[in-house]
């Protein structure tokens, strides 16, 4: 792949218009709140779209396209099992208690609603977590350019490094929220027409389905017997697995994302920000999934009639990763080639900057003031909030680096993270609903979650990877692995919860007014029109996903 | 002026019409962007690009 003068064009105004935000937004910057949580004023189609873009990162792109090649369609599962009923359960349930509660994080939400420990333990994975995730997209960045284009590794990590430390160092979290919604546009934009033409050269959707395996142009045809899809899962494991474990635990739980919700200017927007996120959520599989459905029918032998195929890796299977950077490059001249590659870099560090701006607030709010200085000034807030931001750039370069030494730390972290968020969302879900729930018991679920995940993995293998107790229960795909260790470690949170919860003291009510749904004022919006309030909204887009679900069955 | 370079639909619409003129004029002088995709997709992101900055806070 080559670029040339336009190309390179179309990269530079990006570099300059991510950096100018941050100046921009600098003027407004006078305090902690304004940098680490960009003081509740940020309107709600920006935070909308934030929200879905904290999740728009280039792995999440590049995974998805290559998912599509791999699993065929029912990758959109991620999206209509696996996000848009989490999003509304946010925007409805749940978001009245992380805004109510005035919470300035997630951890601190545990904090008020359990105690220190319970904050202590998510703060420090979230920290840690969010530090590795910034580093492997850093180094995925790095590595994507310097195969594609051949651009020096180290000077890709430092300069990218650089211009995500100049944006949100200037701006914080509202450059960086800001630079997510640049990026948003750009992807939509930069990939829309690779899917027009890659469909128009494949012939057609009705030629792709006509040519394709019937399991891979169908979401759930297939899904009654684990040996019959390109998954390999059962669809109880899909729903109980991605469908509740995973991605409640994910959109509910997550600060990253939930962070752009607690910034709407308001209750009413912060409770609609994930519901309308909704909506653009639905319908990106035409950006991220259809390229790589498209990408495997133009290979397959029976469209041979162009040249396309998608790159095959050292053992001579299809380096299903390399899908989105070879259509890419096979579909787009010079001019909309540079949009296109624009379109990756700006999601790789948009990732990292969204995981370095959720890490300051953490930082900042749940571990040097909670534990190390608690009535300093403002300023000093503010001044820690953008040394923590500095360092959390710097440690993602180290992050980066031993990234580069081990082949398999991606998958490594990408697994401890699931063994971290998986069982979150039973915490969340016994604590805003059962007020009994005590801090002991959110405390041991978290622990014995966790442990459960591990155990889960030990004993089971899929695709090489697990097995390390005794490779006792073969599975046949890593996903369906994924699922089923989610699940495990959620019934084990689940049930320890509320086991240590019964031998322990809970809270007393006047503590929990505000954070438990039973001891909690029904507000139901200010709102006067139905198509503002979240649950009606919420309710069609639940109709809506249903609909898609049963035309791609 | 100032105003308008606080407003994010502002800042994005510019982005995206300086894009789609390095799409459209690399279209019309030089050969190594003249083709159909680079002309469809200027004139969509310049569109697109006219929409955002007219747009209101």
């Amino acid at each position: 792949m080559n670029l040339h003068f336009a190309d390179y064009l179309v990269i530079f105004i990006y570099f300059v218009f991510v950096v100018a935000v941050g100046v921009i937004i600098k003027k407004k910057i006078t305090s902690s709140n304004d940098f680490l949580n960009s003081n509740k004023s940020i309107p709600l189609w920006i935070t909308s779209l934030a929200f879905i873009s904290a999740n728009l990162g280039a792995q999440e792109v590049l995974g998805m396209v290559a998912s599509g090649a791999k699993y065929g369609i029912m990758t959109v599962h991620f999206y209509w099992v696996g996000a848009i009923f989490a999003m509304v359960f946010l925007g409805v349930f749940m978001m009245p208690f992380y805004y109510g509660s005035k919470a300035r994080s997630v951890p601190e939400y545990l904090f008020l609603r359990f105690d220190e420990k319970t904050r202590a333990l998510n703060a420090l994975t979230f920290a840690a977590m969010t530090i590795f995730s910034s580093g492997i997209s850093l180094y995925a960045l790095a590595k994507l350019l310097e195969v594609i284009l051949h651009w020096n590794f180290d000077l890709c990590i430092w300069i990218a490094a650089g211009i995500v430390m100049a944006y949100t160092l200037l701006g914080g979290l509202t450059s960086a929220v800001y630079n997510e919604v640049l990026q948003f546009f750009l992807i939509v934009l930069g990939l829309s027409p690779l899917v027009i033409v890659a469909l128009q050269d494949a012939g057609g959707w009705d030629t792709i389905k006509t040519n394709l395996e019937p399991q891979l142009t169908h979401a759930w045809k297939y899904m009654g017997d684990a040996d019959a899809n390109p998954m390999g899962i059962h669809f109880m494991s899909l729903i109980f697995g991605l469908g509740f474990v995973m991605s409640f635990g994910y959109w509910c739980t997550d600060f990253l994302v939930v962070q752009r919700a607690m910034i709407a200017k308001n209750m009413s927007a912060a409770q609609r920000t994930p519901i309308i996120a909704a909506i653009p959520k639905m319908f990106m599989p035409l950006i991220v999934v259809l390229p790589g459905v498209i990408a495997i029918a133009l290979t397959k032998s029976a469209l041979d009639s162009g040249d396309y195929r998608i790159p095959t890796d050292a053992a001579g299977g299809y380096d299903y990763t390399m899908t989105l950077p070879s259509l890419i490059a096979h579909y787009y001249p010079s001019g909309l080639l540079g949009v296109g590659i624009t379109a990756l870099i700006a999601s790789f560090m948009s990732g990292m900057a969204g995981n370095v701006t959720a890490f300051n607030a953490v930082f900042t709010y749940d571990i040097y003031q909670a534990y190390f200085f608690k009535n300093k000034s403002d300023k000093h807030y503010l001044n820690v909030g953008k040394l923590v931001t500095l360092f959390g750039i710097l440690f993602s370069i180290g992050t980066a680096y031993i990234a580069a030494s081990f082949n398999n730390i991606n998958d490594f972290l990408q697994l401890v993270f699931s063994f971290v968020n998986g069982p979150l969302f039973a915490t969340f879900l016994l604590g805003m609903f059962w007020k009994r729930t005590t801090g002991h018991g959110a405390f041991w679920g978290l622990v014995a979650g966790t442990l459960a995940a591990a155990i889960t993995h030990g004993l089971t293998i899929a695709e090489g990877k697990g097995g390390w107790i005794s490779p006792i229960y073969p599975i046949s795909s890593g996903m369906g692995q994924a699922f089923i260790v989610a699940s495990f470690s959620w019934i084990a949170n689940f049930f320890t919860t509320i086991a240590v919860s019964l031998v322990t003291k809970p809270k007393p009510d006047e503590e929990l007014r505000g954070l438990v749904y039973s001891l909690t004022e029904k507000v139901y919006g200010t709102e006067k029109r139905w198509y503002l309030k979240p649950a009606p909204l919420g309710i069609i887009l639940l109709i809506i996903t249903i609909l898609l679900n049963i035309i791609f069955f | 002026m100032s105003e308008k370079l606080n407003q994010l639909s502002f800042i994005i619409g510019v982005f995206f019409i300086l894009v789609a003129l390095v799409l459209l004029i690399g279209y019309a002088t030089t050969t190594t962007l003249k083709h159909g995709i680079n002309l469809y997709s200027g004139m969509a992101m310049m569109v697109f690009g006219l929409v955002m900055v007219r747009l209101k806070a």
